[in-house]
């Protein structure tokens, strides 16, 4: 165990450069984290096809499941750029990803997990200079699955960029942009005439949003694969 | 990743400390991990140097190194013989220097601390550790360092075990298999020491392993549907497996213990008689912790949930010359060995593919055939030198496929058969590819519905992996058999997983022309996009939906749509269009065009939702303008049929749908389960399969997702129940702790008791209110399947052929079976599933649930009746 191999399920050493926490408070973040970033994404791989293999470590019965799929969009093409969030209700699911998925194959692309401290309002953009992600700047090889694409493309790759092109479109800024995926089962009780129409939040994000703020000026890091 | 540097030193200030605080090994911990690596190049080599390196280790601390030697067996079990070799070794005399007096035996010393954790790990009843260690004890029986009689006695008080009064099956097994591998080890010298006390130890695990005839019938791969219970041929259950590879040793008096592992330890010096021989001390196996604090159920009993407790079957692919047979001495000890490696390293997977493939270094030469275009020389053993690859994939599809479910996660085992192709290509692959073409012949051979769902789990992902590559053209020759056929069913399921997995095109190209065509229904023709029913322009209701849709796309506030709805439903009523019922017209409508507006993604899908939450729960209400109210059946059960409608062709959809519906306190667990046995098989893009009612793995996905969620809520509420308390408990000890300084001592404990905390209250109250749900909808998935499995004339969704394959004689007809009877004869396998699979949770409720259910089949003579109840009866621990 332990003793003998390193478990996979340790966070890298990655420090989101925005987020104004210390070594030891991150640490003790990702140690109850239910967020996972995931890296190395083709930009035409669906928030349904990320679902599906993710699913595969939710413990439902055990009160977890997918919270949410956020999808890392560049900035001003909104368009997705190659990464991801995914949220689970419990710690042990992410954990579950990173032993079992990281490293494996999706879209036939090897994607990369790590703890995360947790979708914060404005982290679904890329941070690179032309709006999608920093690695993507500074890459040398062709990447057909990045950006990197040729006139031979087939047929129906060029499909799945015109869907991939239209569909986040109206994607939003600000607070509220992203939705919360549904929180813990409370008690309705009889009377049901809710009339707040506001978009209910998960209390998660209420309380992260205080705890830490972040920054809204552009950094220039987020160098995650 | 330290690629900062110069002016950014300043801003990453507290990266570069991280940096530079480096962990500091003291010569201890230096020892610790030699012992831990001890034979990483060549065991037997390493062993004189390394016993003369704790000897030399000065001040010798004895808790250090026995504490390295508890971790080294625990959790590298395939070096358990060396370690024993290695303490063997420590009990020889030091070479006195002159003047020297001489010590006490260090490897004594070393045992006796040794045997503190092991006992640690019984007081936890911590059971692989406590049979890890077990077997070590074993293999320093017959190094002659522990006494022959006190390792009987060991052995004994863990048979004792299976004559415990109402013992779990779960509990029995590990205590069996603990007394039985102990004696695999240790028979050749407690044979001789007493063959009656180990004749009588193998009796009793055989008298236990045959009382649990009926459990096993219920977990065995391949059972048939039939009232008699009886279990198929060449079935290798572990504690059966054990028993043989017992009784083939105790036959030839445990001689063949040597042939099958690794006794180090014998090598060189010969019988020493003068070692002080270590009598364990004896123990009793301390009854299982119970993790959770139950609370009191309905039931009055205490409602926690325990997995784990049936016998395991585990499937074989290869013959007895590729690899070996578990019911055999070596065989058994070698997937013992790679099981235990498995679960251990299921905590890095890349690293665990590396050691099974270095196993038959700790195992003896000869028994595997070495790598291809290895230069070592090889002596095979005969009847052993076995393909290891072979071998360890399929260890891990065994217990991959082990029923009701496995003991981790189906992708925990998935990644790593991945890892083994990753790391030896050439010679996993063809074995993946022989393990396939087994399980997929074994399809037609009443292979259990559950492992033919795990199968095509593993298929699909296996194949993302590996490019999608397989020979789909070998399966053409089946699609000539009836549509819901097992194989045909299999293929179906593995495409639709494949495509979830990648995208539809992508799949489409890799099938040959005949799975192509439409009318095999292998693949749909388009991908599986959503189907909005008021798209058409000249639909009766396009307009009306348009109206709605508008309203949505420009963001209205939901009041504004609800307020649209009613009058739109004004409108239709007084265009006299005849529709029967206007309400689920409108809700139809209504929730068609919310999915519309959230189909391009589930983010657009949750925002929809959210945003739309007031309007759902206002139709999920009843009347459209109706205030107040739980929820409806009718309107619930509308708004389930009009996603799945909307979704119809995409079923992973369907089930995110679904699932956010529940999760979004809009439709209740019940409600989709009530749903999927009226209405489940109206979604799938292959027309042919449409009803009647075919309970395939796409209906159990969503019963099992309705399950799941109303357990998970339970559990989720106990474990918020229990914060609470421990907070209370807490503050009241801190309230009387400070209140006795004060007062020195003069409390009164009773008026602070019965302070509720409202917050607790609140807790428990929706406790009961989700136990509820729970049982509902484990009530009515019983009641779903008895309806469709014994139908009484007027059920809902009978399954026509249900009770016409029931029995040998129909199963041997099965050429002639069409598409309802190969429905029915999944619908059977669902239901075994459920049983077995949700037994700790229906056996909180069983008398309740047998009332509700099954009174009705008193008297009644009916075959269908009889196996349902004979499944119920099993799974809830009552036949």
């Amino acid at each position: 165990m332990a003793h003998v191999v390193t478990p996979l399920d340790q966070p890298s050493n990655y420090k989101d450069s925005q987020a104004r926490v210390d070594r030891s408070r991150q640490a003790d973040l990702l140690s109850k984290s239910t967020t996972l970033y995931i890296g190395n994404l083709s930009f035409y791989t669906t928030e349904e096809q990320i679902y599906e293999v993710f699913s595969k470590c939710a413990n439902p019965e055990d009160g977890g499941g997918i919270k949410r799929v956020i999808m890392g969009l560049d900035r001003n093409s909104r368009t997705p750029c190659g990464f991801c969030f995914v949220e689970y209700y419990t710690h042990a699911e992410a954990l579950a990803s990173m032993k079992y998925v990281s490293g494996t194959k999706l879209d036939e692309r090897i994607i990369r997990c790590d703890l995360d401290l947790g979708y914060k309002e404005g982290r679904q953009f890329g941070r690179g200079k032309s709006g999608g992600q920093v690695r993507d700047e500074h890459r040398q090889d062709y990447d057909p699955g990045r950006g990197g694409w040729g006139a031979q493309a087939q047929k129906h790759e060029i499909e799945r960029r015109r869907e991939v092109e239209e569909r986040y479109a109206d994607a939003q800024d600000g607070p509220g942009a992203v939705a919360g995926g549904g929180g813990d089962w409370k008690d309705q009780g009889p009377s049901q005439s809710e009339n707040k129409l506001k978009r209910g939040r998960s209390p998660e994000d209420e309380g992260e949003n205080t705890r830490l703020r972040t920054r809204t000026e552009e950094d220039l890091d987020d160098n995650r694969m | 990743m330290s690629y900062r540097h110069g002016g950014y030193r300043r801003r990453y200030r507290d990266d570069y400390d991280d940096r530079r605080r480096e962990v500091i090994e003291t010569p201890e911990d230096r020892l610790k991990t030699t012992i831990i690596k001890f034979g990483e190049v060549d065991a037997l080599e390493e062993l004189p140097g390394l016993d003369k390196q704790i000897r030399n280790h000065q001040p010798l601390n004895i808790p250090n190194v026995s504490e390295a030697f508890r971790i080294s067996v625990t959790e590298q079990p395939y070096k358990i013989p060396f370690y024993a070799a290695l303490l063997r070794s420590l009990y020889n005399a030091s070479d006195l220097a002159e003047g020297e007096t001489e010590a006490p035996v260090l490897g004594r010393l070393i045992l006796e601390d040794f045997w503190k954790g092991f006992q640690g790990y019984l007081d936890k009843v911590a059971w692989r550790e406590t049979r890890l260690c077990i077997q070590f004890f074993a293999h320093l029986t017959n190094a002659g360092l522990i006494s022959p009689e006190s390792m009987t006695a060991l052995l004994q008080s863990f048979v004792a075990v299976l004559d415990e009064f109402g013992v779990s099956h779960g509990r029995a097994k590990k205590a069996a298999l603990s007394a039985g591998e102990g004696l695999i080890i240790a028979g050749p010298v407690l044979k001789v020491h007493s063959p009656s006390s180990v004749n009588e130890m193998i009796a009793a695990i055989h008298t236990y392993s045959e009382s649990t005839i009926n459990a096993k019938w219920l977990v065995a791969l391949n059972s048939k549907v039939s009232n008699e219970v009886s279990i198929p041929e060449g079935a290798d259950e572990v504690l059966d497996s054990l028993l043989n590879a017992l009784n083939t040793l105790n036959e030839g008096d445990f001689s063949g213990t040597a042939d099958c592992i690794p006794q180090p330890y014998l090598k060189g010096e010969g019988a020493q008689t003068d070692l002080p021989i270590y009598d364990l001390p004896s123990v009793l196996v301390p009854p299982e912790i119970i993790e959770v604090e139950g609370i009191t159920s309905e039931a009055g009993s205490d409602a926690q949930i325990k997995k784990e407790e049936w016998p395991e079957y585990y499937f074989r692919v290869f013959t007895t010359d590729v690899s070996p047979d578990p019911n055999t001495p070596a065989g058994y000890v070698i997937r013992s060995t790679l099981i235990d490696t498995i679960d251990i390293f299921e905590i890095n997977r890349k690293e665990c593919a590396r050691l099974l493939l270095e196993y038959p270094k700790w195992n003896l030469p000869g028994t595997f055939k070495p790598k291809p275009g290895s230069t070592v020389e090889h002596e095979p053993i005969p009847d052993k030198d076995w393909q290891l690859d072979s071998t360890v994939l399929e260890t891990i599809l065994g217990v991959y496929l082990v029923l009701p479910e496995s003991s981790q996660k189906s992708i925990s085992y998935i990644s790593l058969m991945t890892e083994l192709c990753k790391l030896s290509p050439s010679t996993v692959g063809p074995a993946v590819g022989k393990s396939i073409r087994k399980l997929y012949s074994a399809l037609s051979e009443s292979l259990d519905v559950e492992v033919s769902r795990r199968f095509a789990e593993w298929f699909a992902i296996h194949m993302s992996n590996f490019g999608f590559q397989w020979v789909w053209k070998e399966w053409v020759p089946d699609l000539s058999l009836a549509v819901q056929h097992p194989k045909r069913a299999f293929i179906r399921r593995v495409v639709e997983f494949e495509i979830r997995l990648a995208y539809h095109e992508r799949i489409f190209k890799t099938l040959p022309a005949q799975m192509q065509d439409p009318e095999a229904f292998v693949i749909p023709d388009q991908s599986p996009s959503p189907a909005f029913d008021y798209e058409d322009p000249l639909h009766p209701h396009h307009e009306a939906a348009q109206s709605v849709l508008n309203l949505f796309r420009g963001r209205a506030n939901a009041e504004d749509v609800i307020a649209h709805l009613d009058t739109l439903k004004n409108q239709l009523e007084g265009a006299d269009e005849g529709h029967a019922n206007l309400d689920s017209l409108v809700r139809s409508i209504a929730v068609q065009s919310l999915l519309n507006i959230g189909s391009r993604s589930i983010s657009h899908l949750l925002n929809g939702i959210e945003r739309y939450l007031a309007l759902l729960r206002n139709l999920a209400s009843g009347g459209i303008s109706s205030s107040g109210g739980y929820g409806n059946n009718e309107a619930k059960a509308d708004i389930l049929t009009a996603s799945a409608s909307f979704w119809r062709h995409n079923r992973q959809m369907v089930g995110i749908v679904f699932d956010k519906l529940m999760q979004y306190q809009i439709v209740d667990p019940t409600d989709v389960v009530n749903w999927t046995f009226l209405n489940g098989s109206v979604v799938g893009q292959l027309k042919e399969i449409e009803k009647p009612l075919n309970l395939s793995a796409f209906e159990w996905d969503l019963l099992k997702g309705a399950l799941d969620k109303a357990n998970g809520r339970v559990v989720i509420a106990r474990r918020k129940i229990a914060t609470l308390r421990k907070e209370d408990d807490d503050a009241r000890a801190r309230a009387k702790a400070s209140q006795g300084m004060e007062v020195d001592g003069e409390t009164k404990p009773d008026e602070q008791d019965n302070v509720e905390n409202p917050a607790l209250e609140t807790a428990l109250k929706a406790s009961e209110s989700l136990v509820r749900e729970q049982k509902a909808a484990l009530s009515r998935t019983l009641e779903g399947f008895i309806s469709c499995l014994a139908p009484s004339t007027g059920d809902a969704n009978p399954s026509p052929g249900s009770r016409n394959m029931i029995g040998e004689e129909a199963w041997n007809n099965r050429d002639a079976w069409g598409r309802d009877e190969w429905n029915a004869w999944e619908t059977w396998g669902w239901y075994r599933q459920f049983v077995r699979a949700y037994a700790p949770y229906l056996r909180i409720y069983t008398n309740t649930l047998e009332t509700v259910s099954f009174s009705k089949f008193e008297g009644v003579n009916d075959p269908a009746a009889d196996l349902l109840k004979k499944l119920w009866h099993i799974a809830t621990g009552q036949e």
